[in-house]
């Protein structure tokens, strides 16, 4: 090698024009389309998950005795996966033609709504699931007579004084309600925790995203 | 990001940034999103900046992070890569002489902190500064460069006329 490194390199970037610097003002609508795809792919993958799970589940619930938790698992579950099928129709629909923060808008739009939704459902899921629990193990079979008279005849052996409505003893279906004024209450909230461990890292990404972009566009 | 930060703070430090993103890819696409990348992590990390060294350095020490952040995200665990493997640039992404071509060739087959050594000691940066963007003792800098260029050497005999 005649040459030194030092003249080549020299040398070549005099004979080259390729210190040209890239356009940046492309890089928000890059990243922009790489949020919401990464979210979009999650979102179909947790959705899948669902289906699957409460397929499962269904035949699981068969075979161990408890198939009325497992039916009202699988229809609570599909409901919840057809709503949120429907709503990521309407995120497909999202121009990606826009600049980068009407796209960052539209979605956040689109989360607010898909939130929204899904807070109502979650009022009335958690509260069914928790009630298909409970049925399911009352009515499982208990050497011959269902779980749950059994364990009323267990409690009234020991309590003979319980007060029982319709065979439940009170403090049962009172603790029972509350449980589930609880969930219905709160089921915005769990579902609030349950998409953030879900999505937590997308949404904080999206929302420095449009912090900047803001901050862009402020004159 | 403004275009008066790009402008005046990230623009005229472009030739390195360039140069330095180019020893860490091998395609005009992956090249355009680790400049935009870093060019993005200038702009947010603006508020770090202490004034406790030039703002170059600040600039090429972000740089560095940022290619070796990509690269190790694109290698997955390989992150310190031995091996002298010679990656060909794609066609699209080739200089206008192919001398400049062979020797980014060369360097892109270093392991990663080599490349940043080498891109800036060609660049003419001292040993001191080479040290303060890479976070070395210089004194160790000078002899690095030695072995580099005669790898270098090795690799380019009989490409380069």
């Amino acid at each position: 090698m005649e040459k030194s490194i030092e003249s080549i390199w020299k040398e070549g970037f005099l004979k080259s024009d390729a210190l040209v610097a890239p356009k940046v003002n492309n890089l928000y609508t890059q990243k922009s389309i790489h949020v919401i795809d990464k979210f979009k792919r999650m979102f179909r993958i947790n959705l899948i998950a669902i289906v699957v799970f409460s397929f499962v589940f269904l035949i699981i619930s068969y075979f161990i005795g408890i198939p009325i938790t497992g039916a009202l698992f699988f229809v609570m579950l599909s409901a919840l996966v057809i709503i949120n099928k429907r709503l990521l129709e309407g995120l497909e629909k999202i121009d990606k033609g826009v600049s980068s923060y009407e796209y960052l808008k539209a979605f956040n739009e689109w989360i607010k709504q898909q939130v929204s939704v899904n807070e109502r459902f979650a009022a009335f899921l958690y509260p069914i699931i928790f009630l298909s629990m409970i049925i399911g193990f009352w009515f499982k079979d208990a050497e011959g007579i269902p779980l749950g008279e059994r364990l009323v005849g267990e409690v009234l052996s020991g309590f003979p004084d319980t007060y029982l409505i319709q065979g439940i003893p009170l403090i049962a279906i009172v603790v029972i309600i509350f449980i589930v004024a609880l969930l219905a209450i709160f089921g915005g909230r769990i579902y609030q925790w349950d998409l953030n461990i879900v999505y937590g890292r997308v949404f904080k990404k999206l929302e420095e995203l449009m912090a900047d972009l803001e901050e862009l566009s402020t004159p | 990001m403004s275009n008066d930060f790009y402008k005046t703070s990230i623009l005229p430090f472009s030739g390195i940034i360039i140069k330095l993103c180019r020893a860490y890819t091998n395609s005009q696409e992956d090249f355009e999103d680790y400049f935009q990348e870093v060019c993005l992590q200038i702009w947010r990390s603006k508020e770090n900046f202490r004034e406790e060294s030039e703002w170059s350095t600040w600039v090429y020490r972000i740089s560095l992070n940022v290619c070796l952040t990509l690269l190790k995200k694109k290698n997955g665990q390989n992150f310190v890569s031995d091996s002298l493997r010679f990656e060909e640039t794609v066609d699209n992404y080739a200089f206008a002489d192919e001398s400049l071509n062979l020797l980014y060739d060369a360097i892109r087959s270093l392991s990663e902190i080599d490349r940043a050594i080498i891109t800036l000691y060609l660049e003419e940066k001292s040993y001191q500064e080479i040290a303060d963007i890479i976070g070395t003792n210089p004194n160790n800098i000078g002899v690095r460069i030695k072995r580099i260029k005669i790898k270098l050497k090795d690799l380019l005999d009989g490409k380069i006329n």
